[in-house]
């Protein structure tokens, strides 16, 4: 008999929502001693199925059909007061983001403590045996911390902890990794694996990752549009994928080794560059004396594209801010052509705005919500003095190349997809016609298949308008798909540049292999 | 549509939206309803509601009580109206600025919102119409000056969070001047919590204005509310209906425009208005 089973469970939408079923006729099944990923992209509706299993489900959304049985007994009928034994006690649930899954006013001490208590379970060492399980150095002095003193990769493994406090069968984990940086990932899916392992609990594993599947699924269900679409073993589905949506999520996920690429028109190190960096250092006033970009060096030849990858807090997004002066470094030279950008004032900077332009992560956040798509296009132009009409015409040819209908600049950014909305951030950068572009993390808060197509439109855009790019990430993965050459930077240092394929094929510094090896689905990939 | 759909859903703001329709209206008719000055004497004095074709009584020189109202609510009006707008003005474009341009300037602006704030407006609004001699004009600039420094400190709120909106960086980036990005980029963003506030604004200086008449600080050619409950005041026992009157009519004002505000946060905050 299953642990878990879930069967022709079906939780519809309220009316008025886009589609009338959230999920619709979902079964699956979870063994003692597996893992079992569910993928999907956002919408997919794999986090309202184990919502639907924890009793978690938002009021809005009711269960229709189905049924969900726990050990052979219906959940669906458990009294409130049951729901709460089970939750914590039988099942354990870790969560997508670790800082806002913690009560930031409580020790960890308390709140691993607190999960014990709420049961009835007596206390006594465990917190400190758990702590030290999930892997934690120094599990007494860290008992003693508040949420906001750890790294994300600590949070989220005192997450694993308080979901392994009362040794339950089976564990829910709901994306997370997603928000963690590489190394960490791979850390934790480490972890979350010898646990498994160790205890034969059966896991419930969400992601949108199939190199995350890769790594550590037993069984994989793939979800789209509310329904199980396939559903297999890891290696079948991997190697032999039946469903074409599953194909395209494997086709979507970048591959780790660079593909070739055309020599760039300029040599990038002997030719004269566009941009090249000299010594910039950046420091945030209040956070000690360590240096957000410390002597940060770079070159970038016409019509390259170089990559500057790291992981959060590595400094990449501040020397991109740099470039562009939002942020304003305090020592260092940022030449472009001949002129050091750096020392300019507002005013003096005004000419180079149209050269030098920016696409920025968020594409929800990056687009004014108050404006027409059509205005926010044209209102670079216009600041330039290129008169209303004239750029507005320009706007609507700019949509049609970034393969957007035309009717899109009569419309507000909340009506878009978020491929979309990343598609009009580009048109409203493309609309200075600038010689260098800059792309910090595009594609990182996108679902893969959109993020596959953004790729390929910039990759598109770069070689028909000979733009150089600047290309900042935080994936290696999509690093290696799109630069000619790469940088890696680590606490503000760049460590390591190189051609993309030199630098994956043989890495020279420490960090750059960890970073390698921790792509997860690398290995498995490529046996 | 999806605003005026969430706003209506709110009975206490349809309601307030109600009652502040028919005071206007009250207030734009008054000279046809009762076409004579309020101060001229229309019959017996201390007359009851009712008596002599006195609607709301007379008062103790025999004026129309009902007709006081209607040209007060006129004068109330315009005095919330115009002095929020002038308050406004100065409170959005101090925090907008404060809030945009950061450093000095910021801790500048906000220390002289502070000094504002520590000075109890009441006495500060007396104070300054004492000086200027009351008149409309002196009255609606005490209470602007008093009013605007809780309109810099949430303007400057919105403006620091919204200033670092990946939005506002590609308007920086585009090349926009920082004018542009004020008023283009950032402030039809921070809108919504502005109307809420100007709308609890009106109602506190309908309250002040008619505070300042009661004390006797309004301007003399104009019939007020504050005025008349003053002149009310010391006949409360023997003519009540010369003071309940206009009370009533501040307190149905005053509770009209909070109501509506109330609505307008509730509608203009997505979150709150979809959970109705």
């Amino acid at each position: 008999m299953s642990l878990l089973r879930i069967e022709n469970l079906t939780v519809a939408l309220p009316q008025g929502a886009e589609r009338p079923h959230a999920i619709s006729d979902v079964s699956m099944s979870l063994d003692a001693g597996e893992i079992l990923c569910i993928v999907g992209e956002s919408g997919s509706g794999k986090s309202v199925s184990v919502a639907a299993t924890m009793g978690l489900l938002p009021a809005a959304l009711k269960i229709t059909q189905g049924r969900i049985l726990l050990d052979g007994t219906d959940i669906l009928g458990f009294s409130p007061a049951q729901m709460r034994d089970m939750r914590g006690k039988r099942i354990g649930m870790i969560f997508q983001e670790p800082m806002t899954a913690l009560n930031p006013l409580m020790r960890v001490r308390d709140q691993v403590a607190e999960i014990m208590q709420v049961h009835g379970a007596p206390v006594g060492n465990r917190v400190l045996e758990l702590l030290e399980a999930v892997g934690l150095p120094n599990p007494a002095t860290l008992a003693r911390a508040y949420p906001h003193q750890l790294s994300g990769g600590q949070r989220q493994r005192v997450m694993i902890a308080i979901a392994l406090a009362l040794e339950p069968a089976i564990l829910i984990a709901d994306e997370p990794t997603t928000a963690l940086d590489v190394t960490t990932q791979m850390q934790v899916l480490h972890l979350i694996r010898n646990i498994q392992q160790r205890r034969g609990m059966g896991v419930l594993f969400i992601t949108h990752d199939f190199g995350v599947v890769a790594e550590i699924a037993d069984r994989v269900v793939v979800m789209q549009q509310g329904a199980v679409v396939e559903s297999g073993h890891v290696t079948e589905i991997l190697q032999n994928p039946q469903h074409p949506y599953t194909l395209k999520l494997i086709a979507a996920v970048p591959h780790t080794t660079p593909p070739p690429r055309p020599a760039p028109p300029g040599h990038p190190i002997t030719g004269r560059p566009i941009l090249e960096l000299v010594g910039v250092t950046k420091t945030y006033r209040g956070r000690g004396a360590v240096p957000a970009v410390h002597q940060a060096s770079l070159r970038i030849g016409r019509g390259e594209t170089l990559g500057l990858v790291g992981e959060s807090g590595s400094g990449k997004s501040t020397l991109a801010r740099a470039i562009v002066r939002l942020v304003i470094p305090e020592s260092g030279a940022i030449r472009f052509h001949d002129t050091d950008l750096r020392p300019l004032s507002r005013g003096q900077w005004k000419p180079f705005r149209k050269r030098i332009q920016m696409v920025f992560q968020d594409p929800a956040a990056s687009l004014n919500p108050r404006r027409r798509v059509g205005d926010i296009i044209a209102e670079g132009p216009v600041a330039h003095g290129e008169p209303r009409h004239k750029a507005r015409a320009r706007a609507i040819e700019l949509l049609r190349l970034v393969q957007l209908d035309p009717g899109a600049a009569d419309r507000f950014p909340h009506e878009f997809s978020g491929g979309q909305r990343q598609r009009i951030g580009i048109a409203r950068a493309l609309a200075m016609e600038p010689e260098l572009l800059i792309a910090d993390e595009p594609v990182s808060a996108l679902d893969v298949s959109v993020q596959a197509q953004i790729l390929e439109l910039l990759e598109d855009l770069r070689v028909r308008l000979n733009l150089t790019m600047l290309f900042i990430t935080h994936d290696l993965r999509v690093a290696a798909q799109i630069c000619d050459r790469v940088a890696v930077m680590r606490r503000g240092i760049i460590v390591e540049q190189g051609p993309t394929a030199e630098v994956f094929a043989n890495p020279t510094h420490d960090y750059t292999r960890a970073l390698l090896d921790s792509i997860p689905g690398r290995r498995k990939n490529q046996t | 549509m999806s605003f005026l759909h969430a706003f209506t859903r709110n009975r206490g703001a349809v309601l307030g939206l109600i009652i502040l329709a028919l005071v206007a209206l009250m207030a734009a008719t008054a000279s046809v309803v009762f076409p004579f000055s309020p101060w001229d004497m229309q019959g017996a004095p201390f007359a009851h509601p009712g008596e002599e074709g006195f609607l709301l009584g007379s008062d103790s020189l025999g004026r129309d009580v009902a007709a006081g109202i209607a040209h007060g609510a006129y004068v109330s009006l315009l005095i919330g109206a115009v002095s929020t707008l002038v308050g406004l003005a100065i409170g959005v474009s101090l925090g907008a600025i404060a809030g945009y341009a950061g450093g000095l300037m910021d801790d500048a602006i906000m220390r002289v919102t502070e000094i504002f704030q520590t000075v109890p407006s009441f006495i500060l609004a007396v104070v300054l119409v004492a000086i200027f001699r009351p008149s409309l004009a002196s009255i609606v600039a005490a209470i602007a000056i008093v009013s605007w420094p809780p309109v810099t400190r949430v303007v400057r709120a919105e403006f620091l969070t919204l200033r670092n909106r990946e939005f506002v960086q590609a308007a920086e980036v585009l090349g926009r001047s920082r004018f542009a990005i004020i008023v283009h980029e950032i402030l039809p963003n921070a809108l919504s919590p502005i109307i809420v506030l100007a709308s609890l604004m009106v109602a506190s200086a309908v309250l002040l204005e008619s505070a300042l008449s009661f004390l006797g600080l309004g301007d003399p050619n104009l019939m007020s509310w504050g005025f008349m409950i003053g002149s009310g005041r010391s006949v409360i026992r023997l003519a009540w209906w010369m003071s309940v009157f206009p009370g009533l009519a501040i307190f149905l004002t005053v509770l009209a425009l909070n109501l509506v505000g109330d609505g307008l946060a509730d509608a203009l905050n997505p979150r709150l208005s979809r959970r109705r």
